[in-house]
């Protein structure tokens, strides 16, 4: 399975407004980024030229795994809006 | 919609529902609040309905009328190292007649199905409604605050049936913040197959099913693997600890696709059709990790209370939570007709679990949480065990030793005296 391919299989509705918020200095400080490799859904990147965490909350499976896993209170995590995020047909 | 309801509750999943179904049954005028586009939107599990009394009770036709996909008749234990496994095989003749021991069903489907159930017997559910906060009024919980376009909703009980990550409970006081050891993570893919190469390659005919859990070869991570039949599709899958997962370094989806390479996997998965992949927590702390059940206007219902369980062998969530959400209803039926709503008159939900086999599982297994913990559970007795089944099979003039003798000295060399004398008594405080 490739995880590139995870919009390909499975839905989301897209919300124009982020459900998960990363504070960029928490992030920079961070001696882990431990989100990076456990995110299920491969959301965050940590570019190590920048020092820059980002994520792409439009394929998040809403597992809750990096809101767990972040020790550093960095994650502003949240439901997407009633009806957005991840919208699973089969499973 | 209205604004005043006796009953809210928060989360169509099978907590909920059932909860919603008792109180519409009992005259009650409930709302059923979900986040999702429909009920099940949100909402994956590994794939088995356990036989439940309360769902037979309140909905006896449900085996013909609900989405199931198939029964499970074959289950197998299959002990995994990078290269061997050592299966136990269980087929059992009661397994393959009604009333059946459990299906596999789709989320989706059979969460949408029990929700509009509740909706038939006069249940009001509001999907795309996110519940954010809970309303307190004199000392106790009158309602909840909803994202975005619905405001406040009021009612003299809520019931938070919101799931793993349950927001209202932390809210309301009832629990703590979550401990990364206390959680599992389960990713899920789904494989679409032909009927027919499903049936050959798992020996089924009919609606027959199969369940295989995998232990081992899962690298470093504490956790193991599932399969279950559905009639076109595969669901095959890892549970991990979130503590496990980090400290491994590794990305969940890489140890699933290893997990896929194994060759007594892979023969299992060859040729399927990628159609769905899906995340979700489990609770997995266990009997000493359920919250306080409820407070003056509220109770928490299935995950939320943290009610499910896994002991290596038996992995139970979606019969707890139905359960705990019919108990839920029922109590709140109680403190409707009284007019009391105080946490004195919802202390009976408590008292209803402890009778019901819900908590008298959690407690039986209370040591299992911390069994599941044992690094060597999933790397070493596994490895033993293969190790030995090799040495038995094995052919190469090496003189044979008996069976005893050898499981002796291959579990000595493997885990040493005082760690088999450790494990043996975790594992058998928890299962024996
Ligand atoms: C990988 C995996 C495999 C599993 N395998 C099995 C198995 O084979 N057999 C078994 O019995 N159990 C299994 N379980 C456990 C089982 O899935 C759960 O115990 C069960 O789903 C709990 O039901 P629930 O109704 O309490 O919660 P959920 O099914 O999670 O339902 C909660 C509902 O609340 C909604 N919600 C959440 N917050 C809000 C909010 N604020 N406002 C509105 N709606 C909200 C959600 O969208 C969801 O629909 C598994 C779990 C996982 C993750
Ligand atoms: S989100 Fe948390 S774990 Fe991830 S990089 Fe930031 S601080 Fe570290
Ligand atoms: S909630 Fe799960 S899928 Fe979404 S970003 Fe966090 S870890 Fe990834």
């Amino acid at each position: 399975m490739n995880i590139e391919n995870l919009p390909q299989m499975t839905r989301f509705e897209v919300d124009e407004q982020p459900h998960i918020i990363v504070n960029k200095e928490i992030c920079r400080a961070c001696d882990h980024h431990a989100c990076v490799k456990a995110c299920p859904a491969n959301c965050y990147t940590y570019d190590e030229a920048t020092q820059l965490l980002s994520v792409v909350y439009e394929t998040c499976l809403e597992c809750g795994t990096c809101h767990i896993i972040c020790d550093k209170g960095s994650l502003e995590w949240n439901y997407p809006r009633g009806g957005y995020g991840v919208c699973y047909r089969l499973t | 919609m209205a604004k005043y309801f006796d009953v809210i509750i928060v989360g169509a999943g099978p907590a909920g529902s059932l909860a919603a179904l008792k109180l519409a049954r009992g005259g009650a005028n409930v709302c059923l609040l979900e986040r999702g586009k429909y009920p099940g939107a949100k909402n994956m599990f590994g794939g088995l309905l356990h036989n439940t009394p309360v769902l037979n009770e309140i909905l006896p036709d449900f085996h013909e009328r609900a989405p199931l996909e198939r029964h499970v008749y074959r289950k197998s234990i299959s002990f995994m190292t990078p290269r061997a496994a050592v299966a136990l095989d269980f087929e059992n003749e009661t397994f393959d007649k009604p009333p059946f021991n459990g299906y596999t069903v789709f989320r989706p489907a059979f969460d949408m199905w029990l929700a509009e159930e509740a909706v038939k017997a006069g249940a009001l559910l509001s999907c795309e409604c996110t519940a954010e906060d809970l309303i307190k009024k004199d000392g106790r919980i009158a309602g909840v605050t909803v994202k975005g376009r619905e405001g406040e909703i009021r009612g003299n009980i809520v019931i938070a049936a919101d799931g793993v990550l349950s927001f209202l409970a932390k809210k309301a006081g009832l629990r703590q913040d979550f401990k990364a050891e206390n959680m599992g993570v389960g990713i899920k893919l789904l494989l679409g197959f032909p009927e027919e190469t499903i049936n050959e390659r798992f020996h089924l005919v009919r609606d027959q099913g199969a369940d295989i859990s995998f232990l081992g070869a899962m690298g470093d991570m504490r956790g193991g693997g599932f399969l279950y039949t559905n009639r076109e599709s595969i669901s095959i899958g890892l549970v991990t600890h979130l503590d496990s997962l980090k400290a491994s370094g590794k990305a969940p989806y890489e140890v699933l696709n290893d997990f896929l390479e194994h060759p007594s996997v892979k023969k299992l998965v060859k040729g399927g059709t990628p159609l769905e992949y899906s995340a979700h927590l489990i609770p997995e702390g266990g009997y000493k990790a359920i919250p306080n059940l409820f407070t003056g206007g509220l109770m928490l219902a299935g995950d939320a209370a943290g009610l499910c369980y896994t002991n290596g062998l038996n992995l139970e969530g979606i019969n707890l939570a139905m359960t705990s959400g019919a108990l839920a209803g029922e109590t709140a039926i109680d403190a409707l007709k009284a007019g009391d709503y105080s946490a004195k008159i919802l202390s009976s939900y408590k008292k209803k679990l402890d009778e019901s086999f819900v908590m008298k599982d959690m407690k039986t297994f209370k040591n299992a949480a911390a069994m599941m913990h044992l690094e060597r559970l999933f790397r070493t007795y596994p490895r033993i065990l293969a190790n030995i089944m090799e040495r038995v099979y094995k052919t190469d003039g090496v003189p044979r030793s008996k069976l005893l003798r050898l499981a002796r000295k291959e579990a000595l060399k493997e885990a040493g005296l005082k760690g088999l004398i450790s494990d043996g008594f975790k594992i058998g405080r928890s299962l024996l």
